[in-house]
């Protein structure tokens, strides 16, 4: 039987009229003749992965880097990069897959793992000889941003120490925090409890999985098919009883909502029921801004602020919502990038084959930051990984636009990255 | 809210928000992809044959009153057409591009195959390539250029007594990867030192007195610079033909008005497949586009339909012959049965019935059902999608899209003044 997306995904290459709109696009090949360009890549050699033709043209597919630029450029609805994660998945399935990817695949694992004793991982991690050694053994980029470990404990361990001083209400919000907020960058998750809290929102925190994402870009759909499972039994019971539940990682709530959904062909009542209750968190503020319920109680933020918007977030289809309720923000000059791409694309920037391929794809955005004056302070980005990108390519720190919020409110010091003691 | 939404990111939907921001309407764009004008030569076309005649043109306006009675042209009258072109021509977002006409006639430049092909305005970039310009012509590619032929090129231009030579100059000179597009190699030679590539080889290839045809990838973002450059340097004329898609020419005209929509604070949202809408006693209230999830509403006082023909999105059609208008789904003149929507031949002289379909309008240019009625007070339609025309044989895409679009927003405006602020 044809699973549902044969037409959404496989289908779609029929949708193409090969107008080359996607490869003018494309920020990789762009850079780098290894990678032919999305048409090539996509929808023409999509025909030759039909039943058991013996040549494919698919060496190539590992060099896309996943960003979704050529979808949403695309003018007649050809899911390209779904197209080429699936034949990515479908190599690795019969090849297998370098102990590296599985590795970056399972961020959570290792995230976890080091969270045990984070300042002794971030020194094990963080110095040049194992960064070599990381590079010759694991082709892992030497000089590629890795995150470093939280030293003040973990987002959990924050949320346990102020149980008491969490607010109790009958408005109800459920969050996603992603691995990288629970291990690597806690404040993003102190940020957005405290603009919902703001708001009059209870915030619950449920147990919740890694979403899958490094695993789907990997190739690896089988374990990614366990990851979200484990999401749909976790979660899908509060889209039930009609709890929205907003994530800060963009790129952890596409995997839930369409993404892992569409790959894997994961599709009942309670994998729906996920997808329709997930929201990105800006996307759910504008909901409740245009309901006419977000309070508007900012302080004056004076300060330019480049914001780009990641690959992640504009596949969402949602526009930026982060920009039209930062642009609320008294004070604040935000500069609206138009690169197509950071570069990182999740753990593509992190192999050693591909490091400079990323590095070449962020010029774009590297040189709008540049361009914007010496007066720049910040930038902001929704997503975690695209942020380490930025600040590795221009040298500043970059901001969550929910940590740009928080600070509005007065909730939260921007430089220190913590909330502010009075505010709870 | 919006005082206006316009659905589609072609010429007609960038033209018409422009137009709509300069007169102080609230509004926005969405669209599925990046929109049209990246496959089209970055010229405006406004008619270059009528009926069946084999022979381009002269004098497009002298010929508007032969053509059918419900085409847009016809609808609108020459003075609004001339309107909306003069205020194109004159919209500072373009001016870097160059547009002039010659005159109230069409002039005729060399397509990518060789074939004089009418336009009425053309870039500053296209104009030295004129039929009614004497000098001999030298058309250089690129070895290993995919997209650009110069041989076929100078032949058939010869065999129309143009004299044309064809010249080839090595790849390396705009680049030193193997595998680039139009835009990759325009992008190229947005890089001073690539220019000086390019001039050194074009040095080579020149005689005295030869104009010059290339590729139209001078540059992407600094055309006019480059254009410059090259003309100054070889002391001749310089003229583009466009390629295969993607077309920079077009592309350049996309992103200068994209530029000056931005620079309104007009926001063009791509990526938007609009799937559904909501009406209200004959008022259009929301425009629903496809997300990750849940569909996102769009509201506002007016909308503007602009997206495009069967190629635009506009249209689409399935196996049961059923053919419709993707957003609203108004009313079509296009034949219901699907056996009536082509001729035996497919070149045609009389074209496509399925092509000359579309939606019907009245001179507000609002959508009419079959008895005349307008279907919702506060939709507009322009561009593409437009019944009573084929744009592609016509030679009229871009005539009708900036026409069209621009008196639409006037329309918009007479129609849903203001609110006084």
């Amino acid at each position: 039987m044809a699973p549902i997306s044969w037409h959404s995904v496989d289908l779609s290459l029929d949708e193409c009229i090969k107008c080359n709109i996607c490869t003018s696009h494309c920020p990789v090949s762009a850079v780098t003749d290894l990678f032919p360009g999305p048409k090539y890549v996509g929808p023409q050699a999509q025909r030759f992965r039909e039943g058991d033709q013996a040549q494919t043209p698919d060496h190539s597919v590992d060099y896309c880097s996943g960003c979704r630029v050529c979808n949403e450029v695309c003018p007649t609805g050809v899911k390209i990069a779904e197209l080429n994660a699936r034949a990515r998945a479908a190599i690795v399935a019969k090849k297998g897959l370098p102990l590296r990817n599985r590795l970056l695949g399972r961020n959570d694992l290792i995230a976890k793992a080091g969270s045990i004793a984070p300042a002794l991982a971030n020194l094990a991690m963080h110095n040049p000889f194992s960064r070599l050694m990381a590079e010759k053994v694991m082709r892992i980029a030497r000089q590629a941003p890795l995150p470093r470990w939280s030293t003040s404990g973990t987002f959990g361990d924050w949320l346990k120490r102020t149980q008491a001083q969490r607010l109790k209400s009958d408005k109800k919000v459920v969050y996603f925090h992603g691995c990288a907020t629970m291990y690597y960058e806690p404040f993003i998750g102190k940020a957005a409890v405290m603009v919902l809290e703001h708001n009059g929102y209870e915030v619950i925190v449920p147990e919740q999985n890694c979403c899958g994402l490094p695993l789907l870009s990997n190739g690896e759909f089988e374990a990614a098919r366990g990851y979200h499972r484990g999401n749909v039994g976790k979660l899908a019971g509060f889209g039930r009883a009609g709890l929205p539940i907003v994530g800060t990682s963009t790129s952890c709530t596409l995997t839930l909502k369409e993404e892992a959904p569409e790959l894997l062909d994961y599709h009942d009542a309670a994998a729906d029921e996920l997808k329709m209750a997930t929201y990105d968190i800006f996307e759910w503020l504008r909901e409740l801004h245009d309901a006419g319920e977000l309070r508007t109680d900012f302080h004056p933020l004076p300060m330019k602020l480049p914001y780009h918007a990641p690959c992640q977030q504009r596949a969402h289809r949602i526009g930026k919502p982060a920009l039209e309720l930062m642009a609320l923000i008294p004070g604040l000059e935000i500069a609206e990038s138009h690169a197509r791409c950071c570069g990182i694309a999740g753990t593509y920037g992190y192999k050693v084959e591909k490091y400079q391929i990323a590095m070449d794809v962020g010029a774009e955005l590297f040189n709008f930051v540049a361009a914007q004056g010496e007066d720049v302070k910040y930038t902001a980005c929704d997503s975690e990984t695209c942020r380490w990108q930025l600040e590795h390519g221009v040298d500043l720190p970059s901001r969550h636009p929910i940590e740009i919020l928080a600070a509005a409110y007065g909730l939260y010091d921007l430089e220190r990255r913590d909330v502010i003691a009075n505010g709870k | 809210m919006l005082d206006l939404l316009v659905i589609g990111a072609g010429l007609t939907g960038l033209t018409a928000a422009l137009r709509a921001a300069e007169a102080g309407l609230r509004v926005k764009v969405i669209a599925k992809g990046m929109g049209a004008l990246y496959w089209t030569t970055g010229a405006i076309d406004l008619l270059g044959y009528v009926g069946v005649e084999e022979r381009a043109v002269t004098n497009p306006w002298a010929r508007m009153a032969e053509l059918d009675a419900g085409h847009p042209y016809r609808l609108l009258g020459e003075v609004r057409i001339r309107q909306a072109l003069t205020w194109f021509q004159q919209c500072p977002a373009v001016q870097a591009l160059g547009y002039a006409s010659a005159g109230d006639d069409n002039m005729l430049t060399p397509s990518p195959a060789g074939a004089w092909r009418p336009t009425y305005l053309a870039p500053a970039g296209q104009r030295a390539g004129a039929a009614d310009d004497h000098r001999p012509m030298v058309i250089v590619g690129l070895q290993g250029m995919r997209d650009f032929y110069p041989h076929l090129i100078a032949r058939n231009l010869n065999a129309q007594g143009q004299a044309a030579r064809a010249a080839m100059t090595p790849w390396s000179v705009l680049s030193e990867q193997r595998d680039r597009n139009n835009t990759q190699l325009a992008e190229a030679v947005d890089d001073p030192r690539t220019q000086q590539r390019l001039l050194d080889a074009l040095k080579l290839v020149v005689k005295t007195g030869e104009r010059i045809g290339l590729p139209a990838i001078l540059g992407r973002h600094a055309h006019p610079q480059a254009l410059m450059r090259l003309q100054r340097e070889l002391q001749t004329d310089i003229f583009e033909i466009p390629t295969l898609p993607p077309s920079t020419p077009g592309i350049r005209l996309a992103t200068a008005l994209r530029h000056a929509l931005e620079a309104h604070g007009v926001r063009v949202e791509i990526g938007m497949e609009a799937i559904g809408f909501h009406a209200e006693d004959g008022v259009v209230q929301w425009v629903e586009t496809a997300t990750s999830a849940r569909p996102l509403k769009h509201r506002a006082r007016t909308f503007l339909l602009a997206t495009g023909g069967v190629l635009g999105g506009g249209f689409f059609s399935d196996h049961t012959g059923r053919f419709w208008e993707t957003v609203f789904d108004l009313p079509l003149t296009t034949p219901q049965d699907r056996k009536r929507w082509f001729r035996p031949r497919f070149l045609d002289p009389q074209g496509q019935p399925a092509f000359r379909g579309g939606v019907a309008v009245n001179d507000a240019l609002q959508p009419i059902d079959a008895a005349g009625n307008v279907v919702y007070t506060n939709l507009w339609a322009a561009g593409g999608l437009l019944a009573h025309m084929d744009p592609i044989l016509e030679r009229s895409l871009e005539g009708v899209a900036i026409a069209t679009g621009v008196a639409a927003v006037e329309m918009i405006r007479q129609e849903s003044p203001l609110p006084v602020a």
